[in-house]
């Protein structure tokens, strides 16, 4: 479903991403993971549009779309949550995710339809009403995937939706995310919660100062000498 | 029904509205025009400032564009000002989707945008004080023709005033249709986050452009309204800063991204600043500008959301306390 070829990002002399190739097939869940700063976000960023790559491909059912506009990339079937949420934040959660939905609909009523319905599938119907800047983080997390569902995506990037939130919470937002996989979407998560990924993926992917160091299951990963080198180090506590 | 309850509102006050002529003096019906002409031009300006969160402080600059084409049209080709209302609709659709295009395009925002405007409808201060064909820096007069809807001329102050209501509440029944619709979302959008609008499908520099034709349209409506009011076209009556920032101010005093508040702010500041003009003009020249700038000074620090929001926090306040306290759900347990 999705095929990167030589993904490659420089800023100035800092090459932020370098050289990433891999794949993603429908139906898989899959975990982007390194240590702070080795290229994650700038991954997504090029994935979803936001950011132009140096050089590379992107290919999204079998369709080129590096250098797609972030509204054209969304509009594909490609959507994204951020890490530092970005809610519209004077406006109330259902209205949020409407913008979304208007993705697929010019009308009103349908939007709102569609919002309240992407709300109640995120747990957040009890909270439809309220302004975002009224949400707490994990309202706020909630309703960054609702507005990212809204868009009816096929891939769905999650960066660091686990972030920041409380143990209970991550166990909510585990059994959230994974609710959406068995409904067929299709997800690459970003995530430092190492409970959070190895829960989740089918497979993961560790990048370490921009370049891929190694793919596999979450045990093999686990298990790989160069990703205890590079990210977990002595102290790899891993629940 | 509870959907509709907004557009019936609208009419029935802009029905209630067409009777003010049966009690107002001419004095007080002038003054009445002008909120109405301010109303309209300020509700136009609301879109991409209000709503878009786009602040032009250029607007003036369409309701320059307005108000000289129909001056210019009647007074050299003779033709009836409806003619001069459609050239006007096309030539500041066409210069306000140009300035949008390269001044979106190239993404600037904030003060850089308002930069921009301000000195593109400066600079047409200028432009057309050096054009002797649009009357230079005098400006042009228009020729009475008498009382006729054909040449969107009246006697007295009456017909201005039921066409300024009809254009009035053309532009909030228009604004409250939006406020339903994607265009208007995707605007709200573009002002509250634009990274998140982008990803969520919303072609942020697209909405923008559509937000300033838009606005910029219905200015040059509103140009075009002033110049049959006055039957005189100036370049710094019509374009240039003091016009714009004044369009503005009632947007932000009645409340910015609300329906009525534009209106809301016209009819309250410029009963005040014509009468204090009135009063006080001669011995204080220039007291109505002052009392604009205490005005805005004082809306920003006790309401920044205008009239219509703190209206609207109020109203909540009170329902808050009528109803019993919401109890604030734990997060973990709604899934």
């Amino acid at each position: 479903m999705l095929e990167v070829r030589g993904l490659t990002r420089r800023f100035g002399g800092l090459v932020a991403v370098n050289d990433l190739t891999f794949e993603v097939n429908e139906g898989e869940m899959i975990g982007l993971i390194g240590p702070n700063g080795s290229g994650k976000t700038t991954t997504f960023s090029m994935l979803s549009g936001a950011l132009r790559p140096s050089s590379g491909t992107i290919a999204f059912n079998g369709e080129r779309i590096e250098g797609l506009k972030a509204n054209k990339v969304c509009r594909k079937g490609l959507a994204r949550t951020f890490q530092v949420v970005q809610p519209f934040p004077d406006i109330t959660a259902t209205e949020n995710v409407m913008i979304g939905a208007f993705v697929n609909t010019g009308g009103g009523r349908q939007a709102e339809a569609k919002a309240r319905e992407e709300l109640e599938r995120v747990g957040l119907t009890p909270k439809a009403d309220t302004l975002a800047k009224e949400l707490t983080l994990l309202q706020l997390k909630r309703l960054e995937i609702a507005k990212a569902l809204a868009t009816e995506p096929k891939l769905l990037l999650l960066d660091e939706v686990a972030a920041g939130l409380t143990s209970t919470e991550v166990d909510v937002m585990l059994k959230l995310v994974r609710q959406l996989n068995t409904e067929g979407i299709t997800c690459i998560i970003v995530e430092h919660v190492m409970r959070f990924v190895m829960n989740l993926s089918h497979r993961c992917i560790v990048i370490d100062f921009g370049s891929q160091i190694a793919e596999g299951t979450p045990e093999e990963v686990l298990n790989n000498p160069a990703v205890h080198a590079a990210y977990l180090g002595e102290e790899a506590s891993i629940a | 029904m509870n959907l509709k309850m907004p557009y019936i509102r609208i009419v029935v006050i802009g029905a209630l509205i067409c009777l003010l002529p049966l009690v107002l003096s001419t004095f007080y019906m002038h003054i009445a025009v002008l909120v109405l002409i301010w109303a309209f031009l300020a509700c136009a300006w609301n879109i991409i400032g209000g709503y878009a969160g786009q602040h032009s402080l250029g607007n003036g600059l369409y309701m320059g564009i307005g108000a000289y084409t129909v001056a210019y049209l009647v007074n050299r080709f003779n033709l009836t000002p409806w003619v001069g209302l459609v050239v006007a609709i096309i030539l500041s659709a066409a210069a306000a989707a140009f300035i949008g295009w390269i001044v979106f395009r190239y993404a600037l925002k904030g003060a850089y945008f308002a930069l921009v405007t301000i000195a593109l409808t400066e600079a047409a201060v200028y432009v057309v004080s050096n054009i002797p064909a649009l009357g230079g820096a005098g400006g042009m007069q228009m020729e009475y023709r008498g009382n006729s809807l054909a040449y969107m001329q009246f006697a007295g102050q009456n017909g201005y005033f039921y066409m300024g209501v009809v254009l009035v509440v053309f532009i909030l029944l228009l604004t409250q249709w939006y406020k339903r619709k994607r265009f208007f979302y995707q605007l709200i959008a573009v002002r509250e986050n634009e990274d998140a609008a982008e990803a969520l499908g919303v072609d942020t520099v697209k909405a923008k452009i559509k937000a300033n034709v838009m606005s910029g349209v219905l200015c040059a409506v509103g140009g075009v309204f002033y110049a049959q009011y006055f039957l005189y076209v100036g370049p710094r009556s019509v374009f240039g800063e003091v016009v714009s920032v004044q369009i503005l101010i009632y947007a932000i005093v009645g409340g910015l991204g609300t329906t009525w508040g534009p209106v809301v702010g016209a009819v309250l500041l410029v009963p005040l600043s014509e009468i204090t003009r009135g009063q006080l003009g001669n011995s204080f020249p220039g007291s109505q500008l002052l009392l604009y700038g205490l005005v805005m000074v004082l809306t920003m620090m006790f309401m920044p959301f205008g009239i219509m929001g703190l209206a609207d926090r109020l109203r909540q306040r009170w329902q808050h306390r009528s109803a019993t306290p919401l109890v604030d759900s734990q997060g973990g347990e709604a899934s």
